[in-house]
C-alpha cells in the first residue's frame, strides 16, 4: 500500500510540477469567478426558466459545483489524458513493465493521480467560490455545508469518473489523441443532451453521470411550488443575452436522497469496472514489439546488409552549394503537418471541405469551419515545440540562423494548412462578395497558429493549447459571440483589429521567448 | 554558355562562402565559466586554445564536457568568459561558428515520419545547404554510414545505433570546419566504430574536432590532444604522450588474495583488477610500490584514472 501511493504520490508531483498545470489553475481560477455572473453582467449560468436564485450560499455553492462537474469534466479530460502515454515517452514504463506491479494497479495508481490532478483544481474552484460569495452575496449567513455537500456529492465523483475513463480511453487508443477527443466530447454531448430534457423524474437523475440533474430537478421543483409555476427548463451554460424578463427567488439548498448518493457512488464503481476491463487489455509498454509483429518486413532495422559499406573519402563529396532560402524547410514543416496523425484522417478533412461547399453558407461558417480546423489540433499543437519533443532542437538551434528561418517557415506552414483547408468557404465569400468573412477567416488562421505557437513555447507542450482551443471551439459551436476568432458572427471591423494586435502580441511573445530558448538550449 | 556562367556563379559563391573557412586557425576559449547557482558550476575559469586536429575530451560524468560543447556550439551561453574562433567573438557573432560547424550531440532524436533522406535534406536546410549537388552528397553520406539501402524508410523504424549513424552524417552535410561529437560511438557496433574513427582521422587535416567519450581506447587511438576534465575545470591538456608522462613510473600489477584486495583498495589506487584461480591480478598507481609488484608502461586510462581520482 505504502508503494501504490509512493506512485500515485510521485506521478502527482510530476504533473503539477509543470508551467502548463499552472496557467490551467490561472484560468480555471478566472472561469470559477464567472460561474457566478456579477448582478449587471450580460449572461446567465444556472438558470431556471427565467428564474435566478438569489446569491446566498446555497445558491453559489450549488452553481459552482454544478458548472465545475460539467466544464472541468470536458476539460479535465485534455488535462489528463497523457497519464499513460508520458511513461511511453520516458521509457519509463518500461521499467515499470518489469516490476510486479499488476496492470489494475499500475492503471489505478493512473486514475488515482489524475483525480489528484483534478481535486487539485476543484480545491482551487471551491476556494474561489467562497471567495466570490463575499465578494457578490448581501445580507446572506455564511454556510459551509451549502458549498462542500454538492462539490462532495456533485462535483468530485464526476472527476473520479472522468479520470477512470481517461485511462481507459489511454489504454484503448494508446496515442491517437484526436480520435480520443473526438469520442470524448461526442460522449459528452450525449450525457448533457440527457441532462437538459425538459423532463425529468428522480429515476433520470441517477443515470446522470454529472450528478447535475439531482440539483436543478430540486431547484425547478422550489420554484414551481413557490411561485406557482410550470418550470421544465433547467439551463446551464454560458447563456447571453435574454435577462430582462428575470425574476430572483431564494433557494435554500435541496436535500440529499439516499439513493442518489448511493448512485455517485455507482458512477465511481462504474469507472472502477471499465478500468478493471481495461486492465485485460492493457498493451503493458510491449507497443514497439507490437509494431514489429505486425511489420516485421517493414522495419528499417532488419533489412539493413550486413556487408561493409564503402568508406567515405571526404574529398569525394560534391561540394556544397549555400542555400539560406527559408523554401526547403517550409517545404518540410509542410511535409511533416500532412503526415502527422492517421491518413485516413485526410478522408475527414476532405469530407469536411466538401461539406463546407455544399452546406448552407451559415453553417458551414460558423459551426463546419471551426470542426474542421479542431481535428488540426494535433497537427497545431506541437508546430513549433515539436522539435524540443524530438529533441531535433540540438541540430536546428545550432544552424544558421535559427530564429529567423526555422520559426517563420513553421508558421507560414501552419497558417498555409488552415488556409488550404479554407479554401472552399473563402471562394464561396469571395463569389457573394462577402469580404468581412473572408478576412475573418484568414485573420483567424494567423490568429490560431500564432496563438498555438505562444501557447506551446510558452508551456513547452502542446496541453494548454489543446485545451484552450477546444474550450474555444466548444464556445464557438454554442455560438458565444466574443470567442469568435474567425469572423462568423463579425459586424464590424473591430474584431480584425483585436484578433490582429492579439496576433502580434503571440508572434512577439514566441519571437523572445524563443531566441532565449536557442541560447539556452 | 547559360551553363558555364552558372557554373562561374556556384564557384563564385563557392568560394565567397569558404573565404572564411580558409583561416579558422584556432579556437581560442579563455576563463570561461557556467554558473548554475550561486555554488554550482558546470565550468569554472576554463581556458583552453584548440587547433586543426583531433582534440579527446576526458572526464568523469559532472565534468562539464557537454557543457563546453554546447557553449561552443552556441546553444548554451557562458555566465563569463570569452569564446573566440578566426578572431571573431562567437558569443557575439554565433553564426560565424553555425556556418562552419557540424554538431553530434549526446542526446539527440528525430522526426520519426521523416525518412533519412528527407531528415538530412531538412538538416541541410537549416544549415544553409542546398543546390543540385546536395542530393548527391546526402546520397554518399547514407551510403557511407551504411543507411542507404534504408533510406527511404521513416526514422521512426531505426534502431538506436541507426539513428546514431544519421547524427554523424548529418555533422558533415555542410563542409565543417569545426566538428564536435559528444559520445559519437554510443550505440555503434565495433565495426561501426572503427569506420568512424577512420572517417574523423581524414578529416582531422583541415579541421578541428573535438570529441568526447567515455570509451579511453576510442581517444587514444586517434586523438592528437587530449583534455582531463573534472568539476568544471581542465585537469590537463596535451599531447598523448605528455599525459601519459605524468604517471610514467608509478603503474604496477601485482597479484594479492581475494581477502586482501579491499584494504588494497583503500590504501592504492587501484586501476584494474583481474580475477585469477587464488589470487587478483591487480594494476594500480603508486610513488612506493609494493613488494613483488612489476613496473608496467602507462596507458592513456591509467594517466585518466590517476589525475581524475586523485586530483580533488
Amino acid at each position: 500500500m505504502k508503494h501504490f501511493i509512493t506512485i500515485v504520490k510521485g506521478d502527482y508531483l510530476q504533473r503539477t510540477r509543470s508551467y502548463a498545470f499552472l496557467v490551467t489553475l490561472a484560468i480555471t481560477l478566472y472561469m470559477a469567478y464567472t460561474f457566478v455572473p456579477p448582478l449587471d453582467a450580460n449572461y446567465t449560468t444556472v438558470r431556471i426558466g427565467n428564474y435566478l436564485g438569489d446569491y446566498n450560499s446555497a445558491w453559489i455553492g450549488h452553481v459552482t459545483a454544478m458548472m465545475t462537474s460539467v466544464f472541468l469534466t470536458l476539460i479535465g479530460f485534455f488535462l489528463i489524458n497523457n497519464s499513460v502515454k508520458k511513461d511511453l515517452d520516458t521509457e519509463v514504463g518500461m521499467i515499470i513493465a518489469t516490476t510486479r506491479v499488476s496492470n489494475f494497479n499500475y492503471l489505478i495508481s493512473k486514475v488515482l493521480s489524475n483525480f489528484m490532478v483534478l481535486l487539485s483544481i476543484v480545491g482551487i474552484v471551491l476556494f474561489m467560490s467562497i471567495v466570490v460569495f463575499f465578494l457578490r452575496s448581501k445580507d446572506f449567513p455564511f454556510e459551509i455545508m451549502q458549498f462542500i455537500l454538492p462539490y462532495v456529492l456533485v462535483t468530485l465523483p464526476s472527476m473520479f469518473l472522468v479520470s477512470c475513463l481517461a485511462v481507459v480511453a489511454e489504454v484503448f487508443l494508446g496515442r491517437r489523441s484526436v480520435i480520443q477527443y473526438i469520442l470524448f466530447f461526442a460522449l459528452f454531448n450525449i450525457i448533457i443532451a440527457n441532462v437538459q430534457l425538459k423532463q425529468g423524474t428522480e429515476m433520470v437523475t441517477y443515470f446522470d453521470p454529472f450528478g447535475v440533474k439531482a440539483v436543478t430537478l430540486q431547484m425547478e421543483d422550489f420554484v414551481n411550488a413557490h411561485y406557482k409555476e410550470e418550470v421544465r427548463v433547467a439551463s446551464m451554460g454560458f447563456v447571453f443575452g435574454d435577462k430582462e424578463d428575470v425574476k430572483r427567488f431564494v433557494f435554500e439548498g435541496i436535500h440529499w436522497p439516499l439513493l442518489f448518493i448511493l448512485s455517485r457512488l455507482a458512477w465511481m464503481g462504474f469507472g472502477v469496472t471499465l478500468v478493471v476491463g481495461a486492465a485485460r487489455y492493457f498493451h503493458r509498454f510491449d507497443v514497439k514489439e507490437r509494431i514489429r509483429e505486425d511489420k516485421k518486413p517493414k522495419m528499417a532495422e532488419n533489412i539493413v546488409k550486413r556487408e561493409l559499406a564503402k568508406e567515405l573519402k571526404i574529398s569525394s563529396l560534391p561540394p556544397i552549394t549555400v542555400n539560406y532560402g527559408i523554401l526547403p524547410l517550409i517545404k518540410t514543416e509542410v511535409l511533416m503537418l500532412i503526415r502527422k496523425g492517421p491518413r485516413w484522417f485526410w478522408i475527414i478533412n476532405l469530407g469536411l471541405m466538401t461539406a463546407l461547399v455544399f452546406t448552407p453558407l451559415t453553417i458551414s461558417h460558423q459551426f463546419l469551419l471551426p470542426v474542421l480546423w479542431f481535428l488540426q489540433v494535433g497537427r497545431l499543437s506541437d508546430l513549433v515545440t515539436k522539435e524540443k519533443t524530438y529533441q531535433v532542437h540540438y541540430f536546428t538551434y545550432a544552424a544558421y540562423q535559427p530564429l529567423k528561418r526555422l520559426l517563420p517557415s513553421q508558421l507560414i506552414a501552419g497558417i498555409s494548412l488552415m488556409l488550404v483547408l479554407s479554401v472552399p468557404l473563402l471562394l464561396r465569400h469571395a463569389f457573394a462578395l462577402q469580404w468581412l468573412p473572408m478576412a475573418g477567416i484568414v485573420v483567424g488562421a494567423i490568429f490560431l497558429v500564432l496563438f498555438s505557437s505562444a501557447l506551446g513555447i510558452l508551456s513547452g507542450g502542446k496541453k494548454l493549447f489543446e485545451i484552450l482551443f477546444f474550450a474555444t471551439t466548444y464556445a464557438n459551436l454554442n455560438r458565444v459571440p466574443f470567442a469568435d476568432y474567425y469572423g462568423s458572427m463579425w459586424t464590424s471591423l473591430l474584431p480584425i483589429v483585436i484578433l490582429i494586435s492579439l496576433t502580434i502580441s503571440f508572434a512577439c511573445i514566441s519571437w523572445m521567448v524563443r531566441a532565449y530558448e536557442i541560447k539556452h538550449a | 554558355m547559360v551553363g558555364a556562367r552558372k557554373g562561374t556563379c556556384f564557384s563564385i559563391f563557392t568560394l565567397i562562402y569558404l573565404y572564411p573557412l580558409l583561416y579558422i586557425m584556432a579556437l581560442v576559449i579563455e576563463n570561461l565559466s557556467k554558473k548554475y547557482t550561486k555554488e554550482k558550476f558546470g565550468l569554472r575559469d576554463f581556458s583552453i586554445t584548440i587547433e586543426k586536429g583531433i582534440l579527446g575530451l576526458l572526464g568523469p560524468n559532472g565534468a562539464g564536457k557537454s557543457t563546453l560543447m554546447k557553449i561552443i556550439a552556441t546553444i548554451s551561453q557562458p555566465s563569463s568568459g570569452s569564446l573566440v574562433l578566426d578572431g571573431h567573438d562567437l558569443l557575439k557573432e554565433p553564426n560565424y561558428i553555425r556556418k562552419v560547424l557540424g554538431y553530434l550531440p549526446q542526446d539527440f532524436g528525430v522526426y520519426p515520419n521523416l525518412n533519412a533522406y528527407e531528415f538530412l535534406e531538412y538538416i541541410a536546410a537549416m544549415k544553409g545547404v542546398g543546390g543540385p549537388t546536395l542530393k548527391a552528397r546526402i546520397e554518399m553520406l547514407l551510403e557511407s554510414v551504411n543507411l542507404i539501402e534504408v533510406a527511404k524508410r521513416p526514422i521512426g523504424t531505426y534502431s538506436g545505433g541507426m539513428k546514431q549513424r544519421i547524427g554523424i552524417a548529418q555533422t558533415l552535410l555542410n563542409e565543417p570546419r569545426v566538428l564536435i561529437f559528444d559520445e559519437p560511438t554510443v550505440g555503434l557496433d565495433p565495426e561501426e566504430r572503427v569506420r568512424f574513427r577512420n572517417l574523423i582521422s581524414d578529416l582531422a587535416h583541415d579541421c578541428i574536432i573535438i570529441l568526447s567519450s567515455h570509451i579511453v581506447s576510442d581517444i587514444e587511438t586517434i586523438a592528437d590532444e587530449v583534455a582531463l576534465m573534472k568539476g568544471g575545470v581542465l585537469l590537463t591538456k596535451g599531447s598523448q604522450q605528455d599525459v601519459i608522462k605524468q604517471v610514467e613510473g608509478k603503474v604496477f600489477e601485482t597479484l594479492i588474495d581475494h581477502s586482501l584486495l579491499d584494504d588494497f583498495k583503500r590504501t592504492h589506487l587501484v586501476v584494474n583488477t583481474i580475477r585469477q584461480k587464488d589470487k587478483m591480478r591487480v594494476r594500480y598507481i603508486s610513488d612506493a610500490p609494493v613488494v613483488e609488484s612489476i613496473s608496467y608502461q602507462a596507458s592513456l586510462e591509467d594517466a585518466y584514472l590517476f589525475l581524475t581520482k586523485a586530483t580533488v
